[in-house]
Order: C-alpha cells, then structure tokens, then sequence
C-alpha cells in the first residue's frame, strides 16, 4: 500500500544515516566555493585550507570527489572511545555516547578512514561497544513492565534495534494487565 | 507520487492564501518567527543550561535539537513514522519546503542552461541537487506514511470529527472516498450475498475488536525528551519527570499531550 510492509514498524538503518547526516562535521576543503543558500541552511564559503562546517551529506559528496577533507568529530578517536569501552565493560549502566554515533561512525570510516589515525582500531571499539550495549540491552529486556521502562543515554540505532520487539512485548504486558483472565478453576 | 501533483494536492487543500502570500512567510532559508509551528525547542535559555549542567555535562554539541524547517520536517517524519495514531499535519511546513524545493531546482535548471557556468558551479550544482533529492525523499516518505495510516483508518476517520481536524482537506477527501469505495467493493463482492443482520461493517459485537479499526492509542513507544518535561503520570500510579536527553519506552498515550507540544519526540 502506501507504505511498504518492511517500514511499517519501524525506521530502516538507511533512513537513519539520512537523518543522521544533516549533522554538521568540520573539513577541510580542498576547493573554494562561495557561500551558497541551501534548503536546510547556507554553507560556505569554503576556502582552503581554513576549516568549514557543511553537514555530513556533503561533506561525504565532497570527499567521495576528493575535494576536502573529514575532520573526524571530537568523540570519534582512540582514548575516547577506549575510555567509553572501559566504562561499558565496568558499569551496569551505559555510557554517554552521541545520540546518533553508529550511524556517524560507519559513514565517516566508510568515507573518510584515511583521515582518521588508527581506523582499524576504532572499529574494533566500535564492535566492542556494540556488542557490551547489546548484552545490556538484553538485560533490560528482563525488567519490562507494562507502564514504563527507562533507557538512559541509549542511542538511535540500538534503539531502533530493539524497537520492534520490546514495542510487541510491552503491548503484549499492557493488554495482560488490561484484561485479566479469571481464574478458570474458581 | 511525483512530488509535483504533491505540491498541487497540498496547495488544493490549504486555505486561500493571503494576498501578499510572501509577506506572510519569511522566505529565508532559516525560518524562526512561524508561530503556528510547535515550540520545539525554542524555549527559554535557561531550561537548556540547566539541562546541560545540572544532567549532562559532557554533552555532545553536535546533539542540540536544531530549528531549521528542514529540521522540523524530519522530527515531524519520524514521530509520524513511529506513533500508532494520526498527528496534526503540518501543512505549513510542508508548503514552505515545498516551495523552497520548487525555487532551488528551477535555480538549478537556469544554471544548467547556462553555457557560461565554470567548473565550481558545477560542483555547487552537484550539492544542491543532491539536497533537492534528499529532501524529497523525505517529504515523500512523510505524505506516504500520513497517506497508509489515513487508509488503514479510513472508517474511523469517517466517522470521528476530532481525527479529521488533524488531516488536510485533501486527506479528508481521500480518506472518504477511500471508504467508500472499500464499502462497495465489499458490499459488491461478498456482503450481498448475506443474509441483512450480517451485511452491515459496523458492528460491534462481544469479546472481539469493533469493526472499524481505530489507531491503538496504548502501544508503546520510545520517547526522547528533549527539553525537560513536566510531571506524567504512569498506568501503575507513578509520577515520572523527563530531563532533557531521556528516553524511554512507555505507552503512546502518556505522552500524546507532550509530543503535540513537541517536548518530546518519538
């Protein structure tokens, strides 16, 4: 129909990279542009080698042309990362990491892994904290109740991951607790 | 839908507009002063320092809610994507990015005919093409979503004024002719050949769902506050207070008050 079956229930990871990069990143343009209106904001001017800010879109058009630079943003290095996979790995709580930092991070390596140092390593993080926000999720799936359930710095893919399935569960535990069964035997 | 006979739907459906149309809606791209959209986060400064210090205070600056219409369209297209009922719709919106759409790519046109454009415009062309795309897709994306839920719903919203005050009038339309057309079809094909007490499609009997299918309000969704909320309550009595940057998952109609306020977002 209008809206095909398998983006009925929730968003798809594509459609969140396409939110996700209207965010703006910081580059290093490699050509001079004038300052032009766009629909969402102007841009520019771009001129080499002052940095700009230009959201994540273009930056990534940019570079795909190789015509500047990414500037990887300030949460996206080793010793952030590290320290956030210690605290993931210590603490039953997660950690605070950017809303939108999967869809970010797979877009930038993707492009622009020559621009950031250590690209490998940052993956493997990524993997790691992946999968310890993973378990924990898993976790939590053991506290659901029907009125409200709290996840605290959890961020827009992993959300988007467990969506469909603790959506149904809760609608499941709210229509139980509507509509009790009597006790068949009294 | 070609996004033209969009523009047309929606420019059919959309109250008469005042005669100086350009006076009434600041054409820069950056658009602060529309009053009739939601708050958003447009509210005092103080709410977001305090939220910033006293919750969060490492956070990220790239994660502040932003206010361009474009902005506003896409939080409008993920609530409607995830809330299980119809929200208002935001022809205003819509209008504005629709035209911007409409000057950028005949801007676009009349540099392309040009023969006198260097090589940098035609990377600026390049860019703003890609935005044009980009944010067609999401128009589309948002009239479709709007456009499955108002079928799927099509008898409720035949019959309950309150849901129809959410729609456009060309979305009103739709939807009744949509009904009527699934009536007769039905009543065609099989109702009657059925005996009278059972040819009718609004009944209501026991311990099964009433025939027409009316937007689940109690389904559970992930809420993401983004600027501290007033006190809600829960269904099993507890009182709960959002700070900015919570999410959480409780059921649609809890918050329903709170999204149309645009506090928060699905």
């Amino acid at each position: 129909m209008a809206l095909p079956q398998s983006l009925r229930v929730s968003v798809t990871p594509p459609e969140l990279e396409l939110v996700a990069s209207q965010q703006l990143v910081e580059i290093v343009p490699l050509i001079a542009m004038e300052k032009t209106a766009f629909i969402s904001g102007a841009y520019g001017p771009l001129r080499p080698p002052n940095k700009a800010k230009v959201p994540l879109w273009m930056a990534v058009n940019l570079k795909l042309k190789k015509k500047c630079h990414i500037v990887a943003p300030e949460w996206l290095n080793v010793e952030f990362l590290q320290e956030r996979v210690n605290l993931e790995t210590t603490q039953p709580t997660f950690s605070h990491l950017p809303l939108r930092f999967a869809e970010i991070a797979k877009v930038i390596l993707d492009v622009a892994s020559n621009d950031l140092d250590n690209p490998d390593k940052i993956r493997s993080l990524l993997k790691d904290l992946r999968e310890a926000r993973q378990a924990k999720s898993r976790d939590g799936l053991k506290e659901l109740d029907h009125s409200e359930l709290s996840l605290p710095n959890l961020c827009s893919m992993e959300i988007n991951e467990i969506r469909p399935y603790f959506v149904q569960a809760m609608n499941v535990l709210t229509q139980l607790v509507r509509n009790p069964v009597p006790d068949p035997l009294r | 839908m070609d996004w033209d006979e969009e523009y047309e739907l929606l420019k059919a459906g959309r109250l008469p507009p005042p005669g100086n149309a350009s006076s009434s809606r600041p054409r820069r791209p950056i658009d602060n002063d529309d009053d009739v959209q939601m708050a958003g986060p447009n509210v005092q400064p103080e709410d977001d320092d305090e939220g910033k210090f006293l919750g969060r205070p490492d956070a990220f600056p790239e994660d502040e809610p932003k206010d361009t219409p474009l902005d506003r369209l896409i939080r409008h297209w993920m609530n409607e994507r995830h809330c299980p009922d119809i929200l208002p719709a935001q022809e205003d919106l819509l209008a504005h990015l629709l035209d911007h759409l409409r000057r950028q790519s005949e801007a676009v046109q009349l540099l392309r005919s040009d023969p006198s454009t260097s090589e940098d415009e035609h990377m600026r062309i390049m860019l703003v093409q890609t935005e044009i795309e980009r944010v067609k897709f999401i128009v589309r994306s948002y009239v479709r979503t709007r456009l499955f839920k108002i079928e799927r719903y099509a008898n409720f919203v035949r019959t309950n004024g309150e849901i129809q005050t959410r729609l456009t009038a060309a979305e009103r339309d739709h939807a009744l002719r949509h009904a009527k057309i699934t009536d007769q079809h039905f009543v065609s094909s099989v109702l009657q050949g059925l005996p009278e007490t059972q040819s009718h499609l609004d009944d209501t009997p026991l311990f099964v769902p009433p025939m027409i299918t009316e937007p689940d309000k109690s389904r559970p969704v992930f809420v993401h506050a983004l600027q501290r909320c007033p006190r809600i309550t829960l269904p099993d009595g507890a009182k709960l207070e959002m700070d900015k940057g919570h999410i959480s998952l409780m059921p649609y109609n809890i918050v329903e008050q709170l999204v149309a306020r645009g506090e928060v977002e699905l």
